[in-house]
Formats: C-alpha cells, sequence, structure tokens
C-alpha cells in the first residue's frame, strides 16, 4: 500500500501501553525462517523471512588481485540492491544512501569480527580469493539491517569453497566449505513514537526517529550504527547493547541450527 | 574447449529428448507488497516476476495521457551464475530483453483503461541456466494475472535451438552456447498471435516452421502449469474449509 | 454452476454483456480472475481492481491540501480531488476521511464530495473485489464484525478501510480473513463464530 496504513497517533497510543501488531514483545523479534543453500549456482546462500521482509543473500568467491595495501590477504565486498519488487517507493537506478549504508553497516558487522580469516584467503603473489556478498532485498517490511545480517552470516556458514587449480577457478565437484571462523549476529533498535523497540516492522518504520543497530559476537560489540534524525541517551545505549547481547544467543542458535553439514 | 554432442542416441546431455521441456514449477504471490507476483522454477533457472501499478507515471514526461504504459526491468543478480560474480544492474543483454518483453505485455493488457498511469513489470533472476527470457515471460505473465490488472490472454515463452541438424525445444546453457541456432517466441495461448520473435544462428524456413509447432506443442503444458499456479491458492483455502465455491 | 475462471479463459461462444470481460471474434473471454456462473450469466471479480462510480463512497488519506482543492490519496490509479472551497471546515495533509464519488473525468481524476474526517484509529488496504463480500447483504457482514469487535469501522469503495477502537485487532483479523476466504461458502458463519465468540467473553 503506497500511503501510511497507520496514524502517528495509533502507533504512539498502543506502544505506550506495551501493545504491538500481533500481540509481539516490545523486545521481541518477529517470526524468523532460514532456507540455506537454494541457489545452487552461488557459492553460498540463505533466503530470510523476517515477519513479511524477505532478504536473499548471495555468496560468490571469484580468484582476483589482493588490494594494494593489503597485499597478503584476500578481500570481502558487500553490495546491498533495494530491488524495485520490494517496495513501490524502491526505484531502480544507482544505489540509494539507504542501500549503501545497509551494505556498509552489514559489511562492518561480518569483518570487524573476522567472521572470515582474510589472510587465509591469500593464493599467491598477485592472486586472492575475493568474497562477494550480495544482500537482495525481496519485500520489505522493517529491519532490513537484522534480516540482511543474519542471512549473510547464514550463507557465508554454509559456503562451498572453490578451488584455484591451472590458473583455473573450479567451482564444481567435490569441494570443501568456506572456513568460517566466528560468528556475528545483530538486533535493530528504534525510538518509534517515543518508546523504544527491537526489529521494527513496516510501519512502525514509518514513525521511528532514532534507530541503532548492534552487532556483536559472543565476547564483544563489534559493529553499531545509529541512524535517523534523533538521539539516544548513554543510558539507553547500555540497556541497548545489554539487549543485543542477551537476544543474540538466540540468532546463533537459529544461524547455527540452520548449518547444512 | 571441444564442442560436446548435444545428442547421442536420441538422448541430450541431461536426458531430455529434443522436444522435451524441463520441468517447471510455478507460486504466486511470494512478493506481498507488490499487486501481484510469482516465482519460477524452470529446470535450475530460478526466477521472480512482480507487478506494480497501475499507477501514476512518473515522471510525467513518460506518462501518456490515453493510456497506460509498460515498464519492464530483467536483470540478473551478480551470485545467479555458476561462473564469475556479476555486477549489479543493467547491461545491454538486460536492457534488450526488458524491451521485448515490455512489448509482450502491451499487447495483451487492456491499457486504454488507465490513461495516464504505468504499469511496472520487474523480473529478476535468482539463478540461471539458459533461456531466462522465456521463463522471465512466462512467469511475469502469472504475477500480472494475480494482480487483477485487466489482461485479454496470459502469454507464455519458450525458445527452440539447433543440435548438429536436430531441432531441440528449451535449451539450458550449454546446449545454448554449442547450438547454432536459438529462437525464443512468445504466444498469446488463446488466438496464437506472436508477441515476442527473435531468432540468432542458422534455420532453414522449413526449421522455423518445425520450431513453431513444437512451441505450440510445448505451449499445451506451459500454459497448464501457469493456470495451475493461478487457482493453486483458491483451491487452498476451498480445501482448508473443505468448501465449494 | 460456478466456476475459476482465470485471463483469457474463454466464457461463452457468443458476445455476453458482462463487467470484465471483452469479446473477441464473437466469443467472450474473461480479462481478470473470476468467478463465472453460466447458468445465472453473472460475474464476480475475485482479483479485480477498482472502477469508481457516482454515488459511491471511498476513504482515503488527505495528500495535499490547498486553499482551493485537495488531493485525495485513494490508493487507486485515480487521483482523488475535492474543491475545498466548497466545503466546510479546513483539512490537513495526512487526514483519514471518507468521501462521495462525484464523477470519474477523462483525466483520471475522481472528484469526490462531502468529505468527512474519520480521527484516530488505522487503514488497511485490501482489495476492492473483496469489498461487496466485506460489507455483505444490506451491510449483514460489516455490520456483525463492528458489533462484535465494538469497533468502528468506515469501508470504501476504494478498497480502504478505517477501523478504530473496540477490538480492533479482531476487527483487522476478521476484515483480512474476509479478503482470504471471500470465494469459499459458509464464510459467513466463520466470521460470526469469529467475532460473535469475543461476546460472550
Amino acid at each position: 500500500m503506497n500511503i501510511s496504513t497507520i496514524t502517528e497517533q495509533y502507533v504512539r497510543e498502543r506502544l505506550t501501553k506495551g501493545v504491538r501488531e500481533g500481540g509481539r514483545g516490545m523486545f521481541e523479534f518477529r517470526n524468523m525462517t532460514l532456507e540455506i543453500g537454494k541457489m545452487i549456482n552461488a557459492e553460498g546462500s540463505a533466503e530470510i523471512n523476517l515477519g513479511n521482509t524477505k532478504v536473499l543473500v548471495g555468496v560468490k568467491l571469484d580468484v582476483g588481485e589482493p588490494m594494494r595495501d593489503k597485499p597478503d590477504e584476500g578481500s570481502i565486498m558487500t553490495g546491498c540492491e533495494l530491488l524495485p519488487l520490494a517496495h513501490h517507493s524502491y526505484d531502480a537506478g544507482p544505489p540509494s544512501a539507504e542501500s549503501v549504508e545497509l551494505a556498509r553497516v552489514i559489511d562492518r558487522g561480518i569483518r570487524a569480527a573476522n567472521i572470515i580469516d582474510l589472510k587465509k584467503l591469500f593464493i599467491e603473489e598477485g592472486k586472492s580469493w575475493n568474497v562477494f556478498i550480495d544482500v537482495y532485498v525481496l519485500n520489505y517490511d522493517g529491519n532490513l539491517f537484522d534480516a540482511g545480517t543474519t542471512a549473510a552470516v547464514a550463507a557465508l556458514s554454509n559456503a562451498r569453497m572453490p578451488r584455484y587449480e591451472d590458473s583455473k577457478v573450479i567451482r564444481e565437484g567435490n569441494l570443501g566449505k568456506l572456513e568460517i571462523a566466528n560468528m556475528a549476529t545483530s538486533c535493530t533498535f528504534a525510538k518509534v513514537a517515543g518508546t523504544i523497540v527491537l526489529d521494527t516492522d513496516g510501519n512502525e518504520e514509518d514513525f521511528s526517529e532514532a534507530r541503532l543497530t548492534v552487532a556483536n559476537d559472543e565476547k564483544a560489540v563489534r559493529a553499531m550504527q545509529k541512524g535517523l534524525g534523533g538521539s539516544f541517551t548513554p543510558k539507553e545505549v547500555d540497556k541497548l547493547v545489554e539487549t543485543a547481547f542477551e537476544k543474540s544467543k538466540d540468532l546463533r542458535r537459529i544461524i547455527k541450527s540452520s548449518k547444512v553439514d | 574447449m571441444d564442442k560436446p554432442e548435444l545428442i547421442i542416441n536420441g538422448k541430450r546431455l541431461d536426458g531430455r529428448t529434443p522436444e522435451q521441456l524441463r520441468p517447471i514449477k510455478i507460486t504466486a504471490g511470494p512478493i506481498r507488497n507488490a499487486a501481484g507476483s510469482a516465482y519460477i522454477e524452470w529446470g535450475t533457472n530460478k526466477i521472480l516476476a512482480a507487478v506494480y501499478g497501475p499507477r501514476e507515471a512518473l515522471p510525467k514526461h513518460t506518462s501518456d495521457p490515453d493510456k497506460a504504459i509498460i515498464k519492464c526491468r530483467y536483470t540478473m543478480a551478480p551470485f545467479s551464475s555458476l561462473e564469475e560474480h556479476g555486477r549489479p544492474g543493467m547491461n545491454r543483454r538486460a536492457i534488450e530483453i526488458s524491451k521485448v518483453t515490455k512489448e509482450v505485455f502491451e499487447n495483451v493488457v487492456l491499457l486504454d483503461l488507465f490513461p495516464g498511469n504505468e504499469i511496472s513489470i520487474f523480473v529478476e533472476v535468482l539463478q540461471s541456466d539458459g533461456g531466462t527470457r522465456a521463463a522471465g515471460i512466462t512467469c511475469a505473465a502469472v504475477a500480472l494475472a494475480a494482480s487483477g490488472i485487466p489482461m485479454r490472454d496470459i502469454p507464455y515463452a519458450v525458445s527452440v535451438g539447433k543440435a548438429g541438424d536436430t531441432l531441440i525445444l528449451d535449451m539450458n546453457k550449454t546446449e545454448d552456447n554449442y547450438s547454432n541456432a536459438d529462437m525464443p517466441v512468445a504466444i498469446n495461448p488463446r488466438t496464437k498471435e506472436i508477441t515476442l520473435l527473435q531468432m540468432d544462428g542458422e534455420l532453414t524456413p522449413e526449421q522455423v516452421r518445425q520450431g513453431m509447432a513444437m512451441i505450440d506443442k510445448a505451449g499445451e503444458t506451459i500454459t497448464r502449469i501457469q493456470r495451475e499456479a493461478l487457482r493453486r491458492p483458491y483451491e487452498k483455502v476451498q480445501e482448508k474449509y473443505k468448501a465449494s465455491i | 454452476m460456478k466456476r475459476l475462471v482465470i485471463p483469457g479463459e474463454i466464457l461463452a461462444d457468443k458476445p455476453l454483456r458482462l463487467d470484465h470481460t471483452l469479446v473477441e471474434d464473437g466469443k467472450t473471454c474473461s480479462t481478470i480472475i473470476g468467478l463465472f456462473d453460466d447458468q445465472a450469466g453473472s460475474f464476480i471479480p475475485i482479483e479485480g481492481l477498482w472502477y469508481p462510480q457516482p454515488g459511491e463512497k471511498v476513504v482515503g488519506i488527505v495528500d495535499e491540501a490547498r486553499l482551493n482543492t485537495d488531493s485525495i490519496n485513494l490508493n487507486a490509479p485515480y487521483k482523488g480531488l475535492i474543491i475545498s472551497k466548497f466545503t466546510e471546515g479546513n483539512l490537513v495533509n495526512g487526514d483519514i476521511i471518507e468521501a462521495t464519488v462525484k464523477d470519474l473525468d477523462k483525466t483520471g481524476t475522481v472528484v469526490l464530495v462531502r468529505p468527512r474526517p474519520l480521527y484516530g484509529g488505522k487503514v488497511l488496504a485490501i482489495k476492492p473485489s473483496k469489498v461487496p463480500r466485506l460489507l455483505g447483504k444490506n451491510d449483514t457482514m460489516i455490520k456483525q464484525i463492528a458489533e462484535g469487535t465494538k469497533s468502528s469501522i468506515s469501508v470504501g469503495m476504494n478498497g480502504l478501510v478505517w477501523v478504530k477502537g473496540g477490538n480492533s485487532d479482531l476487527a483487522t483479523d476478521a476484515i483480512l480473513k474476509i479478503q482470504e476466504e471471500a470465494h469459499v461458502s459458509g464464510l459467513t458463519e466463520r466470521i460470526a463464530k469469529m467475532v460473535g465468540a469475543s461476546n460472550q467473553m
């Protein structure tokens, strides 16, 4: 629908009473399903449904030149497409600031958590593996950050590792798995009409004033991003970081149980 | 690399006979935000199609005061091919496919009813294995029918190629690479009107005729699968309550 | 005998005068997914758009309130327009209103009259083809939902439905259920059970 389906008054009244659509808790994720490995041409893939938000992540590995400033490492490149079929307001064209921010934040969490040891992607002088992560948003209904990060980590955790032989990339046959050194997840909170909630749906995002994404692994915060024009107090940030650590246990469990051996 | 034999003892590389289609599965409605949507698995092709509109045609200079316009965007995901990582967005091939796909739907949608508006059709190839333009059209047709936008027919598409001198229907990527002809065709099944016709390679006029006949026959199967995809959501609800219409 | 038909399907080998069909080569075909009854000669749209008719009630949201006219978003491929200098009160962007269709002009503008503001609540978008089923014969279905959930409900023929107060979540669920099951018999009983039950709680 191309108009706001609820008024700010409606949202504000319900949230101050602790009521969300579908009886959801203030810090509760919507129903999440993960389907791994359906895209067999990609080295890895995962499709996530978080409520009605649907995101497909594809992972490809190519052999190329290392970055000039890191000649003994491979690289990770994360891209995000807000496909025009995902929402009436999404246009085709050059990447919007929204899609670039999304890609960079998802990338940051993965990179800072060292999910992939880039040194292990080095092949020989002038050649290393480049990992391409493409976050394809298929249906928007809020919280692309967590949907994207969860699917990206799940796709990486179940990716094949191609071989490089006789200057050729071998993508089929008996292949091992891409080596994963860690796991990270993210929780995105938003202040909606004055109340802070986790995992906003599309309607709640229409009335979000401030947003905070916290990406972490078991030990540490790995990345954070505050978005939109509003603000958080230090106490709020503290509480949200704590909540993210708490909630991330479930997210790690979901990703682990989706792994295909 | 040596050219492989595409047909050995009457069987193709994947075991099909020359006239055989790959398996096709279509599901309607996967993209909730869209007016209509469909997902197709055609062999190992995996393609999503979604329709938005009729909605105001913007920018204004693209609008037509007498009828709706169709906008079509066919793209392939960077992870869709077994080869290297592709570039996101549209290349020249995608631009051409978008155009000929648009023209298929310009023929069947009742555009006069929505002057000044646009109907946007998006085809996203998530995984490719030859024949994506035909699969994309077949899938987009279901998405359009599901959207409630009035149409005179539901088109389907499929291509014909050649293995040596034998015509083969619905080539996969390997066959397409080594075939010396490729003729994709889209048809309105009720009237047999041809709304997409492209050809590249070498075909005698008789082979073109034979190819068309093969396509017409395959159309019976493809249109049945499209119809089933459209009916299934309604039949599911009926079954749930063991009720009738 | 009713049957589900899809676009392009031939309904009769002769011209029939039915909405949502067209005649080609003397044969009548469906242009949308619908229910065709060859004996009764009726066609009920299952998936179909809204085609504005004078006198219809619509629900809309004010897009742009100007001095002499207001643009109304009707979630449809037509621009809603109110000539505000003839109406009382001032509308503001974002206001939800119900109004009456005066007519549809050649440029695709739906002229609306008698705007009545609706305060608070939320607006659902349902498929316009389901609105008749949602209303029911003589509005019996919608009245049942409003009474059972103690909500205020306004249904626009354009598919926008305003819901406020009472158990609006249950009302929303009932409305969405009707959209899902409009083509299946026994719906009236299922909805009665769904909203009537809440009365007894």
